[in-house]
């Protein structure tokens, strides 16, 4: 410490091994014992330091007047020795609340005294040879200003001195306490205004001069290395990084390193006030803690990240804050030797108050759905509970879409509808979605040539893949049909449409299936098969086939876990009558909205409806859109229907249902509707599953999809699953074919130069051609181990040493017949095993297969002499894929 | 070894005894309130001549005009030798002596008048602001010249220019002016600014009543008695010199005294005031000290130069002077 306490302003230490004292020093020293408050809380003389901790005073000594400056004993014994600069000069040992050890009893009230009297500014212990003590005193025209005192030195008159010579005050009867030789003496005609011993080795002394900062070798004392500065106060060594420095003058700091210490590497923001006192935190690396005069703040630096050495061109990255331990000025302050961040303020009235300065948090989300934060040395990882409560809440979509790249969803493209089921099939939009593209698909997806019926219907391709929407739009010739009840003879007042275009939507709807039969029967029983029997009994009556829709109600009332209520709606369905004011058609009205299925609401409001007012059904939101649109599609007019689909595809667009996809079809409207359903979910895998099959020029190329697709690739990445995006590479490189990526690696002959794969294969070099140099896995004569365009042998692997090599079978055009059966079994050519690779560095490489297996047991390369260390070169050599198949 | 220039445009002037009082608010403010001035220099010697005040620009300003008040017309700049690197033999000589030969004696050879103020802390050589040119070139082969600016020392630029200057003229020196000793002994010693205000009052009462009071016992300069006090505040450091009677008024603790307690003689230059153009008078008293590695402090007034030697040596000082002294006196 370097303050004086001429001012009688308190200044703190802490002991550097007892780590539950601290000396106060003013005009007097005080010793404290520093306590956990349940612990003391009865007894008196407690002094409260924060909520937590209380001090009680041990012992107080004020055997020394005129202190200027403190300093404790580094080592663990003797435990309270402490060395006193005093304003003349004299460095005197002293300790406090000491039992009477005899190390300690002899080191007691031994002084050093400096042959010119001037004031003591700062002392240093030597941590290496704790004997070593370090004095800095002012100037003296002939005199050292840095003195290094043997406490251990007996006092021994000097020979060379005549008696008569020592006029030593009459006070220093007891002379032989007194010691007048210091080991060594540095800075002559010089001022001595702080010092540190430097870590890197015990005879190392920075010393902070009268007008520069100076590093003083004690084996070669002739020689000094100094840099001329302002900043030489409190000079300091980071503990974590023991080049670093921090020294400062007036309100500034300087930062320097010593291995560059022509000027300080960074100067932090100059405060208004002079500087007091300035520590290095001992407990978290590139901590500075500053403190100015008449301040209740301590200034904090945080160094961390800033590189050292810093350039000079890169601007060091500090964060400063500051901290307020307590209401009042700030007279000193302390380090806590190893509790974390915590510290002691002495307020000038000697109030402490004992702090903990709060570390940043830093936090980060995982790839997948487990955050980690970190806080001082702790780190909290905090992980997704999947047990008790998982139907409480809803997972995360990243979760959900990991659990469905698992799953492989997406990637059924002869079932499309399966998807829905692969996604965990729980999900009413997605299986909405799915069945949509899987009625809509087999009318574009152009490989699927498989589909005759695709062919018949090839005029419509491009309209049905528009969606119902485009289609009906495009409607013509609508007749009209007045339709009764199928078991009515009476001409009925139910009018239906009917068109080729809304037939179309009927069986995009999935009501009807293909072909010229409009039969929904079909499509009754699979409901009937699902279980849902009020949808059933809807669709049945919606097609005016009341006596279908009473039969599946019972059904349904019969069936194992059947709601014995739908033979009650039954019963009020077989009262319907058609005419106007009756009884029957009143209490449906009203007491229809209290029914709980959507269907029978919709029922109950088409039977009650005047012809040609369906709002009753059309709007019970709660009914799928598409029976909601097949329901439009019978029974509305063309201005009508185009009415309705408009309305509700932007209803559907805007809250980004996926029902809609239905209505948009895989056009621009659809990826509008799909951007709102993934700004509303984050569903990107859905999203490029989904927009992958619209067509490339329009859709797929639009930059949203692109956007979605570059994500979910991403994500797959961040998983590390990367078998999973290689197939979905695959898979979307067969829908768009232009998204193939060019190859970008091509090996080359070391003497002619040219591309070894050139001779075996004609065809452009794109794709995924790397296949195509690969060896067979056998050494068979098919193996060509020579560049094909010069005839010189390409490299050796430099495990097995055998030329690497090309098998001739992977040209197109050469016979295979005569190959190996196993070659045929598996219709990989090249297996990644015999893949040609090497090290960017070093050069050296070798089958793939080998190196992989040399490199599980070393770090360095096959190759004799070669220390390159290939594998830890590539930051992702040591990753291993989570989705290994 | 490094030669710093220092910053401070110093002016060295006398005050007439009788004139003293009308200056006395000044002096005080300079020499015990430094931070109600923005002084950084300031040195006040009393002789039984004057008082011979050093002072930088700032300091100045708090002194009045007056007809006691005789100003040198030059301004003076502070040069200050620092052994640069540990080179650390503790016998080496200390004060003017170690500086005699490097920078006295080559002074004198190229007619540079130089004014010394030796102090507890170190030697101040002062030189005139016009002969600084001069000076650089003299001693830039032996120092390495540094400028303090702004508190920061910085590579002084050497000017260059060789041409046009006056060969030196390497010539024995003989000792021109009459010496004297005075009976009295001297210390020289400082204190913790911190302390001064405690010892305030007695420092002025030494300072401007000295004449008033005559102690018992205390003999005239009839009986070898030489009245001398010197206190300067340069740079927040405290030097002061007086004689052993002296020292005993302040408490005990208070100054700075050396562990062997040296005490020093003085041999006093000059018959008729020196004047400021007069070259090489210091180098005649320090060149026969440094030959016979005697140290000495070295304290140049407004009208004569003083050296202090320690008493020891005194009788081994005045021979080798004498020696030294010119025939034609």
């Amino acid at each position: 410490c370097s303050l004086g306490y001429g001012g009688s302003k308190p200044d703190i230490l802490w002991s550097p091994h007892h780590v539950d004292r601290y000396v106060i020093c003013d005009s007097e020293l005080s010793l404290y014992r520093i306590e956990s408050l349940g612990s003391t809380e009865a007894k008196a003389g407690v002094i409260q330091l924060s909520e937590e901790t209380a001090a009680t005073l041990l012992a107080i000594n004020s055997d020394t007047p005129y202190m200027k400056c403190v300093a404790w004993y580094p080592k663990h014994e003797p435990e309270c020795l402490l060395a006193v600069g005093q304003a003349n000069g004299r460095v005197v040992l002293t300790s406090l609340g000491q039992s009477h050890n005899s190390k300690c009893k002899e080191l007691m009230g031994k002084e050093f005294v400096p042959k010119h009297a001037r004031q003591c500014n700062t002392l240093s212990w030597n941590p290496a040879d704790s004997n070593w003590l370090a004095a800095g005193l002012d100037k003296h025209r002939a005199d050292f200003s840095v003195l290094i005192w043997d406490i251990s030195s007996k006092y021994a008159p000097e020979a060379t001195v005549p008696p008569e010579k020592i006029r030593l005050p009459s006070g220093d009867a007891d002379v032989g306490t007194v010691v007048t030789k210091p080991l060594y003496e540095l800075g002559q005609n010089d001022a001595c205004l702080s010092l540190c011993w430097l870590p890197r080795d015990q005879k190392l002394l920075l010393a902070g001069m009268h007008r520069n900062l100076a590093i003083f070798d004690l084996r070669n004392t002739s020689q000094k290395m100094f840099v001329n500065t302002k900043a030489i106060q409190g000079v300091t060594v980071d503990p974590f990084f023991h080049d670093r420095v921090a020294s400062f003058f007036e309100g500034q700091v300087a930062i320097w390193d010593l291995r560059k210490f022509e000027k300080p590497v960074l100067t932090l923001s100059e405060q208004p006030k002079p500087l007091t006192k300035v520590a290095w935190c001992p407990t978290r690396a590139g901590l500075l803690a500053t403190l100015t005069r008449d301040s209740n703040v301590v200034r904090l630096y945080d160094m961390q990240h800033a590189p050292t050495p810093i350039g000079d061109e890169t601007e060091p990255t500090i964060i400063e804050r500051s901290v307020q331990p307590c209401e009042s000025f700030i007279s000193s302050f302390a380090w806590h030797p190893s509790a974390q961040n915590r510290m002691v303020v002495v307020s000038p009235n000697r109030a402490m108050t004992d702090f903990t300065v709060f570390e940043r948090i830093s936090l980060a989300w995982s790839s997948t759905s487990s955050l980690m934060w970190a806080c001082g040395r702790h780190l909290y990882d905090c992980a997704e509970e999947r047990t008790g409560s998982e139907a409480a809440v809803e997972s995360d979509i990243a979760t959900k879409m990991r659990a469905r790249a698992q799953s492989r969803y997406g990637h059924d493209t002869v079932q499309v509808w399966r998807n829905y089921v692969l996604a965990g099939g729980d999900d009413p939009q997605l299986k909405s979605l799915w069945y949509t593209l899987h009625y809509i698909l087999p009318f574009q997806c152009p490989y699927l040539t498989l589909d005759q019926e695709q062919k018949q219907q090839g005029n419509k391709q491009t309209v049905v893949y528009s969606g119902i929407k485009n289609i009906v739009k495009s409607s013509s010739g609508t007749t009209e049909s007045r339709r009764s009840w199928s078991d009515s003879d009476r001409q009925g007042d139910v009018v239906r449409y009917h068109s080729e275009e809304r037939s179309l939507a009927l069986r995009l709807c999935g009501w009807i299936g293909r072909g010229p039969d409009v039969d929904v029967e079909p499509f009754l029983r699979s409901l009937e098969q699902e279980g849902e029997w009020e949808r059933a009994a809807a669709v049945a009556l919606f097609n005016l086939d009341i006596r279908r829709a009473i039969q599946i109600l019972n059904k349904g009332a019969s069936s194992e876990k059947g709601d014995l209520n739908l033979n009650v709606v039954a019963m009020a369905l077989s009262g319907h009558t058609d005419e106007k004011s009756s009884l029957w058609r009143e209490m449906c009205s009203s007491l229809r909205l209290q029914l709980r299925s959507p269907y029978l609401r919709a029922s109950f409001a088409f039977l009650t409806s005047e012809p040609g007012a369906y709002d009753g059904v059309l709007y019970e939101s709660r009914v799928a859109v598409r029976d909601r649109v097949a329901f439009a599609c019978m029974f509305l007019s063309d201005t009508q229907l185009s009415r309705y689909i408009d309305k509700l595809t932007n209803e559907m667009k805007e809250a980004g249902n996926l029902e809609g996809i239905l209505l948009t079809g895989l056009t621009k409207d659809g990826v509008d509707l799909m951007e709102s359903y993934v700004d509303r979910t984050g569903d990107v895998q859905t999203a490029s599953f989904c927009m992958l099959k619209g067509s490339p020029g329009e859709v797929v190329k639009d930059p949203r999809v692109q956007c979605w697709i570059e994500n979910y690739r991403n994500l797959l990445d961040a998983w590390r699953f990367w078998h999973k995006r290689a197939e979905f590479d695959i898979h979307r490189s067969k829908l768009d074919p232009s998204s193939k990526p060019l190859a970008q690696v091509f090996v080359s002959c070391n003497f002619c130069g040219k591309s070894i794969s050139y001779s075996c294969s004609a065809m452009p070099h794109q794709g995924r051609s790397f296949s195509q140099y690969g060896v067979s896995g056998s050494p068979t004569k098919s193996k060509v181990t020579s560049c094909p365009g010069c005839r010189k042998p390409l490299p050796r692997c430099a495990l097995c040493l055998m030329n690497m090599g090309t098998p001739v079978s992977s040209c197109p055009g050469t016979g295979k017949s005569d190959e190996k059966v196993d070659l045929s079994k598996d219709k990989k050519l090249a297996q990644f095993n015999n893949w040609f690779t090497w090290c960017h560095n070093c050069r050296h490489g070798g089958h793939a297969g080998h190196m992989l297996s040399w490199f599980r047991d070393h770090t360095e390369c096959p190759v004799s002499a070669c220390t390159c260390k290939c594998m830890q070169l590539d930051t992702t050599g040591n990753l291993v894929p989570s989705d290994t198949t | 070894m490094e030669l710093h220039i220092l910053e401070h445009s110093l002016k060295v002037a006398s005050i007439a005894k009788e004139g003293i009082q009308i200056c006395t608010h000044g002096l005080i403010k300079l020499a015990f309130l430094p931070s109600k001035t923005r002084c950084k220099f300031f040195s006040l010697t009393e002789t039984p001549e004057d008082y011979t005040i050093i002072v930088d620009e700032e300091g100045f300003k708090e002194l009045p005009e007056s007809e006691h008040l005789s100003v040198a017309e030059a301004t003076w700049l502070a040069l200050n030798v620092v052994s640069g690197g540990g080179s650390s033999s503790s016998s080496q000589p200390i004060g003017v002596t170690k500086i005699a030969k490097s920078v006295i004696a080559p002074l004198a050879d190229h007619n540079i008048s130089v004014f010394m103020l030796s102090t507890y802390q170190t030697d101040f050589i002062l030189v005139r602001e016009r002969d600084l040119p001069m000076v650089m070139h003299t001693l830039s082969s032996e120092f390495t010249l540094l400028r303090v600016v702004n508190g920061e020392t910085v590579a002084a630029n050497s000017l260059g220019v060789s041409n046009g200057f006056v060969k030196p003229k390497m010539v024995q020196r003989p000792i021109i002016h009459p010496l004297s000793s005075p009976s009295n002994m001297f210390c020289v010693t400082s204190l913790n600014p911190d302390t001064l205000p405690t010892v305030a009052t007695l420092l002025m009462d030494v300072m401007f009543y000295s004449s008033g009071v005559k102690e018992p016992g205390t003999a005239t300069e009839d009986s070898g008695h030489i009245r001398f006090f010197s206190f300067s505040l340069i740079e927040g450091y405290i030097s002061l010199v007086m004689d052993e009677q002296t020292t005993r008024r302040f408490p005990n603790n208070v100054l700075f005294t050396s562990a062997s307690g040296e005490l020093w003689k003085m041999v006093r230059i000059g018959g008729q005031p020196l004047g400021f153009d007069e070259c090489g008078i210091v180098a005649q008293i320090s060149e026969p000290l440094a030959t016979a590695d005697i140290p000495a402090y070295y304290i140049s007034t407004f009208k004569f130069d003083h050296a202090l030697v320690p008493e020891e040596n005194i009788q081994s000082v005045i021979g080798a002077l004498r020696t030294n002294e010119s025939t034609g006196k």
